[in-house]
């Protein structure tokens, strides 16, 4: 057990001026920038590998910040570091989807391989191992990032490979893959028409003339030339769009509250995608980022914004690079930026990026996190679009509601509607992981069932194996078992059977998981990810992943499923907010769908699916 | 006003009242960490959780996230809530040390309070402990982070109630860390407060630790006398000596906080050469002899050179009722009127600005949080009334502006406008903004005051708000400007603004000395008196004009013609050292209840903490009292100025006994504000001794404003004070002597250009009474032309004939090293 400091153990070396100097010119460039110190920080490190103690000082000096803020801020964030690392830092998924992928034998590939374990760094100063949340690439489970590049569907001698590649200096260039992980138009397609995948994979994302040809951007100038705003809003609370970020919030609607507040506001676009086993905005911004920006700005219109932020998550190295060029060219063919069209309406994007921080999706830490601090949740009320970014009103959406948005407006509200369930209208991009043969995203109008999901898109079960179990939604909601196969897929539905539509990924699971096992690898993503505001999700997710632990090991006690029914009660009902509110969802799912497995635990020392090591 | 139901009982509370808070009021004290009243609701412990029965909301919710509304039923007791506060106290306590034999906290520990209440006594958790490092926070706070619940109410003080930002939190999750980014002494000078917020032992206050349990003290209600804001403290003395001060409650005044001068200023009476034994010419004597020495000696000389060769110094540190009593003896004795002040131009400031300050206008402290916008003038709130700056935050943070005009190089802990102007047109100014508020366009008339734009443009806002508050200092300014600040008050009143008027004064019982002094132009300046010999005996009151009275050499000439110097005083100060008699007295913490008036003319009364005494440790080197029994208390011979005066007036051959009335009535016999004391305790925030009159204005004719005249090639010296290093009282604590920064002359960097000077050269100060090194440091946000010099402890800066002098560049030159 280690024993935690502010910043007192922190290594101090010696910082050569010319490191200073690039650090200087990065601060300059971002000084007068709002919230700058999340940007400054993140290309220092990137120029300069790590952020030592005298580096802090000196953004702490220029920013006109104290020192205790940069590493406030730093220290939030798993993906700064404060100490040396290896030229190539190895991040390993250990997320709930990558762990019943068999994660942990990948672990122990790479650690033998290396011969250090998790933390260290080779005595070479090659290669740095670490254990990572979900990295958005679940569909090539398990999966590993390396600096920017991930690489997937790791297999003991794929380990062996591609680290002899990187000690040869075979280094691949993110900037030069079509995409990080995998080519859409490969995936089993639906007969339905797409409108948010519609150009990915067909056209060059790096080409605004693709998008163009496309008949891109046309309807953002139908809309700032032809509508009112006002008109606009009503034209996506007609199309029944629901935010697809997980909290399925009517799009129009909350656009509607914004409306009429006085300027300044902001849109920002929610591309955070931590929920493990999310993976779709990925698909949108790598592949079409164009569409993304044309939301936007539609959105910035409909409410009377003149500014935009997507956060992106930091793993996404490739979308953020593809979102940056697309705003360069949009810019310049005015697009974006001043009178477009030579109306009255002014919008501009930046990207700014997470690191590393889960809750940081959370709308108001994400909010906060941009505003340069640590991303708390704020208190709600007031929401975001009333009082959000710089306590401005401001409206947060999800990369694929916006996505949603050019389409909507261009053939309208009434068309959208009709596709889709009167639950969830429209298409959506759902997410088929786990176990089946083919992993894919696929888009659809909303409301196919689990078992089409799995069968049509998925390729089925893998070969020889049974299905057991259904995560939906992402990593806080339940596990649905065979009885729920017949399910629509959208919120109303998903709800009733003890599911959830969420972000709509589907991570399916057969007999080789042991339920008590995957609970104890749930319980470990929301004990890393708790951002430490509030006791009930601080203390009680450690709490949680100590009990979990100890019954996975044969030390379980039967008054322990007693205890921890009880604690989650109080972990839902107390938290401040949805983390810790929905962190024990999963674990009280699997009680009551799973409960003699746990007996079986404790009372037996009996893993059936043979997973756990007990006694 | 909503209507609600707590436990079967109902209460009616103002709209926007949480229900925590309502409960607070039925004097049930729902379980909380993260809530503090002063800092307000968070929301991040869930301890405060109750059952909403019926109303609005229903189920378990947060006490202090819920606002009191009509119709609720709310339960504290329910089991629900009780088995859910008990989890959150579980967890609360899992990483918690199980240590409080050892732990300073223990005994007046919220943690200790809530997990026996909550009823949490079994632990459930096997694991490890989280375990942290610990860091060194300065001389104030301890800190011990093993012990820390992460309730953020230090980070939510020091950043957000104060401001200040080298003290925070870091990392993540169960990881967090609260402290600085390495170890240091905190930067707040409010920083004591997160020890007294601290629902655990994590701060606790380092001087006062392991001294003893919270029942070892002895514990009253007292008063700060480090200002003339009047904070009230808590004190706890144990062993004959006082070792703590907390903030404690005036919703008028302090509210919740204190600043660390007033928390550890107190160790002056603990100080080890305090006089604690009556002296005759360095002789230490048996008390009576002292008295019989003393009225032998001042009545021989009445009657051989006249009753008004005897003169008496009070002062504006002294209480009230020493104040008074001394006034009262110098009338029985036909002795003429005591003076209160050492130093004329102080005396003259105080009453211009207490003379002005009437009911109608007067603000408290509290009141500047609700203004919408604030004008300090010739103030520097950090320096000289340290929690001033905190009020000025919270009107900051509710949306109200802050601008001062003031040439020191002012900080505050949030965005303000200075306008940097040096003390002679500060009155231009002023001025220029009563005639704006009166109508007048002050940019007709061309002038060529550089500065006028930006003081137009502050009076225009000024004029477009609602609740506007004018801070007027007595420090730097200039004697005319305190009325000059209610001038413009009442112009803004008759404006239709309810604009407030609060003003500094230098003592905190500045105001009562006002009160006392003879009206108008008053006495002869006594140093005058003692040099033309007219005053031949001085009996020093609780004064030392050593400290305040810029001309040490003139001072040390005029107290040598004396033929006699009784000084009565309870600090070891150079007057009672050259004093031919000696008689030690009590401080505000022993025995007597004592009253001090702050500068908004509030009355407070100070009950005594402890009985006085030599402290043990003094005594006892074991610091364990000594197994003997004795009649008296070792030490306690000093009284309170009151009793010794009455002992000297029965000792005089012609014995006179001093009036056996209250005096109070006596005192509001000769001014009626002192009728209102009579209410002094029924209401706990104090009595306002300022008249109810309808105030009028008389405005001077608008002079076209410009800047005030300034000889070429002289800058002009500023005396001023520092939070620490400059004030008496806590000049002579050992707590406060190790904060104290360096003191350093500033000067503009057109001026330091001019002298070829710059940051960190050592300066020589020619001054008339001799020449002063100090270390520079060149300032940007201050005023050109002046020079600020601390009257700081360490430095011998009583050079000059007053406290405004001018000085030639000649006068000003680098010391090579
Ligand atoms: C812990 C947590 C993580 C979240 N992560 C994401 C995320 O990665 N992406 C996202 O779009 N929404 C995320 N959300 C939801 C957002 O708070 C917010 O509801 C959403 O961005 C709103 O956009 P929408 O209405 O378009 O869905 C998260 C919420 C919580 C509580
Ligand atoms: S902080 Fe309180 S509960 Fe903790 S050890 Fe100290 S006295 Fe005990
Ligand atoms: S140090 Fe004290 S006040 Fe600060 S978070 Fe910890 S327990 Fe709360
Ligand atoms: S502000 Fe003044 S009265 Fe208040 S605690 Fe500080 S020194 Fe004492
Ligand atoms: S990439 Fe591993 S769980 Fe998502
Ligand atoms: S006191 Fe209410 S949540 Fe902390």
């Amino acid at each position: 057990m280690s024993t935690h400091s502010g910043c007192t153990c922190q290594t101090a070396a010696p910082i050569s001026p010319e490191i200073m100097t690039k650090v200087d010119a990065i601060i300059n460039r971002h000084k007068d920038q709002a919230g700058a110190l999340m940007p400054v920080l993140q290309e220092v490190q990137e120029a300069v590998g790590y952020l030592p103690p005298a580096v802090q000082e000196r953004i702490a000096t220029a920013l006109n910040i104290q020192g205790s803020e940069v590493f406030g801020v730093m220290s939030f964030y798993s993906m700064y570091t404060w100490k040396p690392k290896g030229k190539y830092v190895i991040r390993l998924c250990e997320s709930p989807p990558c762990h019943v992928a068999n994660a942990e034998n990948m672990l122990h590939a790479v650690q033998q391989e290396l011969g250090i374990g998790e933390g260290e760094t080779t005595a070479d100063g090659l290669f740095t191992l670490e254990l990572t949340a979900c990295l958005g690439v679940c569909e090539v489970a398990p999966a590993m990032q390396i600096n920017e590049v991930v690489i997937g569907n790791l297999t003991a001698a794929k380990i062996k490979q591609t680290l002899a590649d990187y000690r040869a200096g075979k280094v691949p260039d993110y900037k030069q893959l079509p995409y990080s992980t995998k080519d859409f138009r490969k995936y089993q397609q639906s007969p339905a028409d797409l409108i948010l995948l519609d150009n990915v994979g067909v056209i060059d994302p790096t080409k605004l003339e693709d998008y163009l040809a496309k008949g891109g951007y046309a309807t953002l100038k139908k809309v700032i030339t032809t509508m009112t705003p006002e008109a606009v809003v009503e034209e996506v609370k007609t199309s029944g769009l629901r935010g697809r970020g997980g909290a399925g919030f009517p799009t129009g609607l909350k656009w509607s509250f914004t409306r009429p507040l006085p300027t300044p506001k902001y849109v920002i676009c929610n591309a955070d995608e931590g929920e493990p086993g999310t993976i779709k905005d990925r698909y949108l911004m790598e592949g079409d980022p164009h569409k993304v920006l044309e939301g936007m700005a539609i959105a910035g219109f409909a409410v009377g914004a003149s500014k935009g932020f997507i956060y992106v998550r930091g793993e996404y190295y490739l979308s953020k690079l593809r979102l940056n060029q697309a705003i360069e060219q949009a810019r310049a063919k005015g697009y974006l930026g001043e009178k477009l069209s030579g109306t009255d309406f002014s919008f501009d994007i930046e990207v700014r990026s997470g690191f590393g921080c889960y809750i940081c999706g959370e709308e108001t830490a994400l909010i906060e996190s941009i505003e340069g601090k640590r991303g708390y949740p704020r208190m709600k009320p007031p929401f975001p679009g009333v009082a959000g970014l710089w306590h401005q009103p401001t409206i947060v959406n999800n990369v694929e509601s916006l996505a949603s948005v050019p389409a909507i407006l261009e053939k309208g509200g009434t068309w959208y509607k009709a596709l889709g369930t009167p639950d969830t209208t429209g298409t959506k991009i759902y997410q088929i992981i786990g176990h089946v043969k083919t992993p894919q995203i696929v888009e659809v109008p909303a409301g196919l069932t689990l078992r089409e999901l799995i069968d049509t898109y998925g390729g089925g079960l893998r070969p020889g194996s049974k299905f057991k179990m259904c995560q939906t939604g992402g990593a806080s909601a339940g596990l649905v078992t065979a009885a729920a196969l017949d399910t629509p897929i959208d919120y109303g539905s998903m709800s009733k059977v003890g599911g959830a539509l969420g972000s709509g990924t589907m991570l399916v699971m057969d007999e080789s998981v042991c339920a008590v096992d995957f609970i104890r690898s749930v319980a470990q993503f929301f004990r890393h990810e708790s951002c430490g505001q509030c006791t009930p999700c601080r203390e009680g997710t450690p709490r949680l992943l100590e009990t979990m632990t100890r019954i996975c090991q044969g030390r379980g006690k039967m008054e322990d499923l007693d205890f921890m029914e009880r604690l989650a009660g109080v972990l839902t009902d107390a938290s401040f907010c949805p983390l810790g509110q929905t962190a024990a969802q999963p674990m009280m799912s699997a009680l009551k769908n799973f409960r003699r497995e746990f007996e079986e635990h404790i009372q037996e020392k009996k893993c059936r699916a043979g997973v756990c090591k007990l006694g | 006003m909503p209507k609600l139901i707590i436990d079967q009982r109902s209460i009616e509370v103002p709209a926007g009242t949480k229900v925590i808070a309502a409960a607070e009021k039925l004097g049930i004290m729902i379980p909380r960490f993260c809530y503090h009243p002063g800092l307000g609701s968070f929301g991040a412990c869930r301890m405060c959780a109750v059952k909403f029965l019926e109303g609005p909301v229903k189920g378990i919710e947060m006490s202090c996230m819920e606002d009191a509304r009509d119709g609720m039923v709310v339960s504290t007791t329910d089991p629900e809530a009780m088995e859910f506060r008990q989890y959150v106290i579980e967890w609360l306590m899992m990483h918690h040390p199980l240590d409080c034999p050892v732990c300073d906290e223990g005994g007046h520990c919220l943690l200790q309070d809530e997990t026996v209440s909550g009823g949490h006594g079994r632990r459930r958790y096997l694991g490890h402990k989280r375990t942290y490092h610990d860091q060194y926070l300065g001389v104030f706070v301890q800190h011990e982070m093993n012990r820390c619940i992460h309730c953020w109410r230090c980070r939510n003080f020091y950043q957000g109630f104060a401001g200040y930002r080298d003290y925070g939190a870091m990392q993540i999750g169960n990881r967090m860390y609260f402290g600085r980014y390495e170890d240091g002494p905190l930067e707040s000078p409010f920083a004591g407060n997160i020890i007294d917020l601290c629902p655990t032992g994590v701060l606790t206050d380092k001087p006062c630790r392991f001294v003893g349990r919270r029942w070892d003290f002895e514990r009253a209600p007292s008063l700060c006398l480090h200002c003339s804001l009047g904070c009230n403290t808590t004190g706890s003395a144990r062993y004959r000596q006082m070792w703590r001060q907390e903030g404690r409650f005036n919703e008028m005044v302090n509210g919740y906080f204190i600043c660390d001068r007033g928390r550890y200023g107190f160790a002056y009476e603990s100080h080890p050469e305090r006089p604690r034994r009556a002296r005759v010419a360095g002789l230490e004597v048996a008390w009576a002899e002292a008295i019989q020495t003393a009225a032998e000696k001042l009545s021989q000389i009445a009657a051989t050179a006249g009753p008004a060769a005897v003169a008496c110094l009070g002062s504006a540190r002294s209480s009230l009722e020493t104040q008074a009593t001394l006034q009262r003896f110098c009338r029985a004795l036909g002795w003429s009127e005591p003076r209160y002040f050492s130093v004329p131009s102080q005396e003259r400031q105080v009453k211009a600005a207490i003379a002005r300050l009437e009911a109608p206008l007067a603000v408290s402290l509290r009141e500047i949080e609700t203004a919408d916008f604030v004008l300090v003038v010739g103030a520097d709130p950090v320096n000289e009334a340290p929690m001033l700056a905190l009020a000025l935050r919270q009107a900051w943070l509710k949306g109200g502006a802050v601008a001062v005009l003031d040439p020191r190089p002012v900080f505050l802990p949030f965005e303000f406008e200075h306008l940097p102007l040096a003390p002679g047109d500060l009155e231009a100014a002023l001025e220029a903004l009563t005639a704006g508020a009166g109508g007048t366009d002050l940019l007709a008339g061309g002038s060529p005051w550089p500065l006028l734009p930006k003081i137009a443009a502050l009076g225009r806002r000024l004029t477009q708000t609602q609740r506007p508050v004018i801070v007027c200092g007595t420090g730097i300014v200039r004697e005319s400007t305190p009325g000059l600040a209610a001038d413009l008050v009442l112009r803004l009143r008759e404006a239709g603004l309810n604009a407030g008027l609060f003003y500094l004064l230098p003592g905190a019982n500045a105001f009562g000395a006002g009160l006392l002094s003879p009206a108008g132009e008053g006495l002869t300046p006594l140093m005058e008196d003692l040099e033309t010999g007219a005053v031949k005996a001085l009996m020093v009151v609780e004064n030392d004009p050593f400290w305040d009275y810029p001309d040490r050499g003139r001072l040390v000439r005029a107290l040598d013609k004396l033929e006699l110097l009784v000084a009565l005083d309870y600090l070891p100060s150079p007057t009672v050292q050259r004093a031919d008699i000696v008689f030690p007295t009590l401080t505000l913490f022993e025995r007597n209840h004592s009253s001090f008036v702050n500068q908004e003319g509030r009355l407070q009364l100070a009950p005594p903490v402890h009985l006085g005494g030599m402290p043990m440790a003094q005594i006892s080197p074991e610091k364990h009292p000594p197994r003997t029994f004795l009649s008296h208390i070792p030490g306690g011979e000093p009284r309170t100025p009151g009793e010794i005066l009455a002992e000297l007036a029965a000792a005089m051959p012609a014995p006179v006994t001093l009036p056996g009335d209250d005096l109070w009535d006596w005192l509001s016999r000769k001014n009626p504000v002192f009728a209102n004391i009579v209410s002094l305790f029924e209401s706990p925030p104090g009595a306002r001794l300022i008249p109810e009159a309808v105030p009028a204005g008389t405005f001077s004719p608008a002079a076209a404003p410009a800047a005030a005249e300034r000889p070429p090639d002289y800058l002009e010296l500023l005396l001023v004070d520092l939070i620490f290093g400059t004030e008496e009282l806590a000049s002579y604590s050992k707590h406060i002597q190790p904060a104290e920064e360096p003191p350093r002359l500033r000067m503009h960097p057109a001026d330091a250009a001019k002298l070829r000077l710059s940051s960190g050269d050592r300066v020589a100060l020619r001054l008339l009474g001799g020449t002063l090194e100090v270390d520079l440091q060149v300032a940007e946000n201050m005023a050109p032309g002046v020079l600020v010099l601390p009257r700081h402890r360490q430095l011998n800066w009583r050079l000059a004939p007053d406290y405004r002098v001018m000085v030639a560049y000649g006068d000003i030159v680098k010391v090579e090293a």
